[in-house]
């Protein structure tokens, strides 16, 4: 609410300006603070939530600018409502745009940068060879301004400060809305975020058009601003250069970041237009960016208020969840045996194959899961394991087979949708969101699994499993700052908070000292004995034992064995899989 | 001998008079006259030309008393070649430093960004080098640089004349184009004139301004082989075409190149015979204009000193002396600093400047279209047409 007030505040006194009878310069000067505002901000909610960075930002902006431009000066359209023009054409571009590029895995980083950049020339070629444009460029003198403040600057004013308002807080939304949460996953780690819930294909479309729109809605009053539009002028490279850098420089991870940016650097641009020396001042200005950049990789928010300080104060609001929460089991009894073969089927694998490049990673694999199991799943090495989860979450999808979890067929749906019923995993080497902290990581999931809860749930029910895996008093730390036992128990944390009917746990306990395995071991039953079915992928022998009920063997992509623990770790066949190992198996 | 007295005395009263009035000072408050110009970014180069001349231009002015009295002062601010920045500091000059008189940036977005904020404020404005004369619409702009209300046409015909005057006149013509505003509309006049006078046109192609790739370009004139190419060339698309027709052993029997960067493509050796449109060269007639020859002499020094590029005076510099000329003609005639005072003056008198006499009186306060037809000439730009504008002796040369 402080947020909210004190940016209410704020712009109800920039809407003020106006009528403080100030010389018009200083409307026109707050114009292009406001337009790169605009500009820097909506290329900031999907380039810094997501790390998508997009060089394409002129085209966006100039194609608002053209749309304007030609509809004002050609059509004879009354200027403001070219403006929902601009930002639709705009919108439209990022949409078409993304729908092919957003598809694609390997349109990530640097290639999408280049892509858009591309697009951005692929534009300005179009416009420039058509009618839309020709060469000679559109001039606006003719289009009629409406009088919205007392003076042509007034208007000027209103208007992009109006706009650079809505773009903020719609920044804002996004940043504290389910969207933000889903783009600053993404950000960090795409395919997890993908596989724990976050529909990231619409994340990115959703963020793309919104930003498009609005850098095509300034373009339109950028238009008649300086109501002489060229092609050269519109597209050039040094928009979508100085966007990313005013958003670098303030911080793309904060929603006004890019706005502090873009006012920085507007107003030390202004500062070297006299003078007679301002090639000196220019270069002074850029050596100041350059120091700043490198001693403050975050952003000047970014610096001035680290991710964990944020965390702090959003965690401050919720209230703590009281959830018993005991020490991990220090021996490891057997289970009794709490469902067999004779319970519910949670998942159904018929016949499933996956190959990669001709080799059969999974060969006609056929697996029932039954519910309030562990199912422990070996194998040596290459074996399928793990390309059996990717599988089933949806990671990769089968070659051939079904897959029936809680009783739909889910074998060609993507990871988020496999998700969103109740399926969760956990990664052998822990891929925590690096720049989130604890808690975030785990409301993610909260707020994308099962339960799709409300951020403001998603912290209570985060804050429950941190409490229930030990974690609590790491909630505002980064993951960074987790040992590999932690980062471990995160990764419980934030498949637990999906509320999974069907958790798989990949290797969770690989590389922790024999006192943390007792810990894990402790917290796995725990988490069964709260309704969950586990598939448990291990080589630990002495651990899976005593935790599965039953056993499933895979070698060279196929099932060669599935029963009783010590049945299975009779069978000729598995002993063979397991050649050189024997000592491990008996444990 | 009382006669002779009183001849002695009035002599010298007259002699301190002058005297007096030749050490005169200006004095009282300055005369503000802002601008911006692209100090830096990519029109630089053409800005920096600008500035220096606004610089020798108010030193003179101020060395010969100021106007009305009054020292000059030249407010000048780096528009950083951006049309929104020389909107905005436009702005600034009027309502915030509140000069008393305006200049027009460079180029020809920046002039019109200018000009619609002059419009706003009822202020004249007189500008440099605004290539496309349909769109200056404002009626207190000025040109100082003479296109003409119609330069697609008349310009066009003045090159042709000239060609029709040489000892081949050519029968068939290429018309190839940067997408350059200023001079793609011209070379789509071109085409109509062309067309109008019995020309073939055995070749038109257009680029995109920016590009590099000529030689495709310079193939697709060697296979029309027209002859005469004109070229719409804007800065060193010129010489990037001239090289790219070397690479391919061709060149046309006539050329011609709309403003081509006049410095690079007087060096180049395949640019021989090569011609340009211009205002002004370094020769007679116009070193005969009012102040010229002083001009020339100390921009070539101090351009030298500067450290430009090219240190002649053609075009740009020739335009911008101008227009301090047409400031300092209407201010001392009507002896006002008043804008619509000024402006009316302008539009019912003529003004002697470097470049000849200019008038305001015709269709977006253009008056005579006094572009001139250069060539390269033994290493050196000379004016070969109109004959009375032309280099004592010089001819239209002939491959």
């Amino acid at each position: 609410m402080h947020v909210v007030g004190l940016f209410a505040a704020v712009a109800i006194a920039l809407a003020a300006v106006p009528f403080f009878g100030l010389p018009a310069f200083y409307e026109t000067f707050l114009y292009l603070v406001f337009h790169w505002i605009v500009l820097a901000t909506s290329w900031n909610i999907l380039s810094g939530y997501s790390g998508y960075f997009s060089f394409g930002q002129g085209a966006f902006f100039g194609l608002g600018v053209y749309a304007t431009a030609t509809l004002a000066a050609h059509y004879r359209w009354p200027f403001l409502a070219t403006l929902p023009m601009a930002a639709a054409a705009a919108a439209g571009l990022g949409l078409a745009l993304g729908t092919v590029v957003f598809r694609v895995k390997q349109v990530r980083g640097e290639l999408f940068a280049l892509l858009t950049l591309a697009v951005t020339f692929v534009l300005a070629t179009v416009i420039l060879n058509t009618s839309i444009d020709g060469g000679p460029g559109v001039y606006l003198s003719a289009v009629s301004l409406p009088a919205i403040g007392r003076t042509p600057a007034s208007t000027f004013y209103l208007l992009e400060l109006g706009l650079a308002v809505a773009t903020l807080a719609i920044a804002w939304w996004i940043a504290r809305s389910r969207l933000g949460t889903g783009l600053f996953a993404i950000h960090d780690d795409e395919d997890v975020a993908e596989v724990l819930g976050v529909p990231t294909f619409r994340c990115k479309q959703v963020a793309f058009a919104i930003g498009c729109a609005l850098a095509g809605a300034a373009g339109g009053i950028h238009a008649l601003f300086v109501s002489y539009v060229t092609v050269a002028e519109t597209f050039s490279i040094t928009v979508p250069l100085t966007v990313v850098l005013m958003s670098v420089l303030g911080g793309t991870r904060h929603w006004a970041g890019p706005a502090v940016g873009a006012a920085v650097i507007t107003i030390i641009s202004y500062a070297s237009t006299t003078g007679d020396h301002v090639l000196a001042g220019k270069a002074a200005v850029g050596v100041i960016l350059i120091a700043v950049i490198l001693f403050m990789p975050e952003g000047i928010l970014g610096t001035l208020r680290p991710g964990r300080t944020r965390s702090k104060r959003q965690q401050g609001e919720v209230p703590q969840a009281v959830v018993p929460a005991g020490p991990g089991d220090q021996d490891f009894p057997r289970p009794a045996i709490q469902s067999s073969t004779t319970g519910a089927r949670v998942l159904s694998l018929r016949e499933v194959s996956k190959a990669f490049a001709g080799i059969k990673a999974l060969d006609r694999v056929t697996l029932d899961v039954y519910r309030g199991e562990i199912l422990g799943l070996l194998g040596p090495n290459g074996s399928g394991k793990s390309t059996l989860i990717n599988v089933v979450s949806g990671y990769y999808s089968a070659d051939a087979g079904s897959i029936v979890f809680d009783g739909q067929s889910i074998e060609r749906w993507p990871p988020h949708r496999v998700a969103r019923i109740g399926l969760a995993r956990t990664y052998q080497i822990p891929r925590p969101f690096a720049h989130s902290s604890v808690l975030d990581n785990v409301v993610l999931t909260a707020m994308f699994g099962a339960p799709a809860l409300s951020r403001r749930d998603a912290l209570i029910e985060a804050r429950r499993w941190l409490d229930f895996t030990g974690l609590a008093s790491k909630a505002n730390a980064l993951p960074a700052e987790l040992n590999l036992h932690q980062r471990k128990f995160l990764e419980f944390s934030r498949a637990l908070a999906s509320r999974p009917q069907l958790l798989l746990l990949d290797e969770v306990l690989s590389g922790l000292t024999p006192t943390e395995i007792d810990s894990a071991v402790g917290l796995i039953r725990r988490i069964r004995d709260q309704g969950t079915t586990i598939v448990l992928v291990e080589h630990l022998m002495r651990a899976v034992i005593a935790l599965a009920d039953r056993i499933a063997v895979l070698d060279q992509g196929s099932l060669i064995a599935e029963g009783m623990p010590d049945d299975v770790m009779a069978q000729a066949a598995v002993k063979a899989a397991y050649l050189g190992t024997a000592a491990n198996v008996a444990g | 001998m009382r006669l002779t007295r009183y001849a002695v005395v009035a002599l010298l009263v007259g002699i301190m008079a002058l005297a007096q009035q030749a050490s005169a000072a200006p004095s009282g408050p300055p005369v503000r006259i802002g601008s911006t110009l692209a100090l830096t970014g990519p029109l630089a180069a053409t800005g920096q030309v600008h500035k220096l001349v606004g610089d020798i231009y108010v030193e003179q002015l101020n060395a010969r008393n100021g106007l009305l009295g009054r020292p000059v002062e030249w407010i000048v601010k780096d528009d950083q070649s951006k049309q929104d920045l020389a909107r905005t500091l436009y702005e600034q000059l009027i309502t915030v430093d509140k000069v008393d008189l305006l200049l027009g940036p460079y180029a020809t977005g920046n002039i019109l960004a200018a000009m619609a904020v002059a419009q706003r404020y009822n202020k004249m404005l007189i500008h440099h080098t605004f290539g496309i004369p349909s769109l200056a619409t404002y009626d207190m702009q000025f040109p100082a640089w003479s296109l003409g209300p119609d330069p697609a046409t008349t310009f066009p015909n003045t090159v042709l004349d000239a060609l029709a005057a040489s000892p081949k006149p050519p029968k068939t013509i290429a018309v190839v184009t940067s997408k350059f505003p200023s001079v793609q509309f011209v070379a789509m006049g071109a085409r109509e004139v062309a067309k109008k006078r019995g020309l073939k046109e055995v070749l038109f192609l257009d680029w995109e301004f920016g590009n590099r790739e000529f030689g495709p370009i310079a193939a697709r004139i060697k296979d029309a082989n027209p002859d005469f190419v004109w070229v719409g060339a804007i800065g060193l698309e010129g010489n990037q075409l001239l090289e790219a027709m070397k690479k391919i052993d061709y060149m046309p029997a006539e050329q011609f190149y709309m403003y081509p960067a006049p410095g690079p493509m007087v060096k180049a050796p395949e640019a021989k015979n090569a011609l340009a449109a211009t205002i002004f060269e370094e020769h007679a007639p116009f070193l005969n204009n009012p102040g010229a020859a002083e001009f020339v002499k100390t921009f070539n020094e101090r351009a030298a000193k500067a450290g430009l590029a090219d240190t002649a005076v053609e075009t740009q510099a020739a335009a911008s002396y101008t227009a301090w000329q047409i400031l300092e003609a209407a201010v001392t005639a009507t002896r006002s600093l008043d804008d619509k005072v000024l402006a009316q003056w302008l539009k019912t008198h003529t003004v002697d400047t470097i470049q000849g006499k200019l008038r305001f009186n015709g269709p977006s306060n253009y008056g005579d279209d006094l572009m001139r037809v250069k060539q390269v000439q033994n290493g050196r730009w000379v004016v070969v047409w109109p004959p009375e504008a032309a280099a004592p002796g010089a001819k239209l040369m002939v491959q």
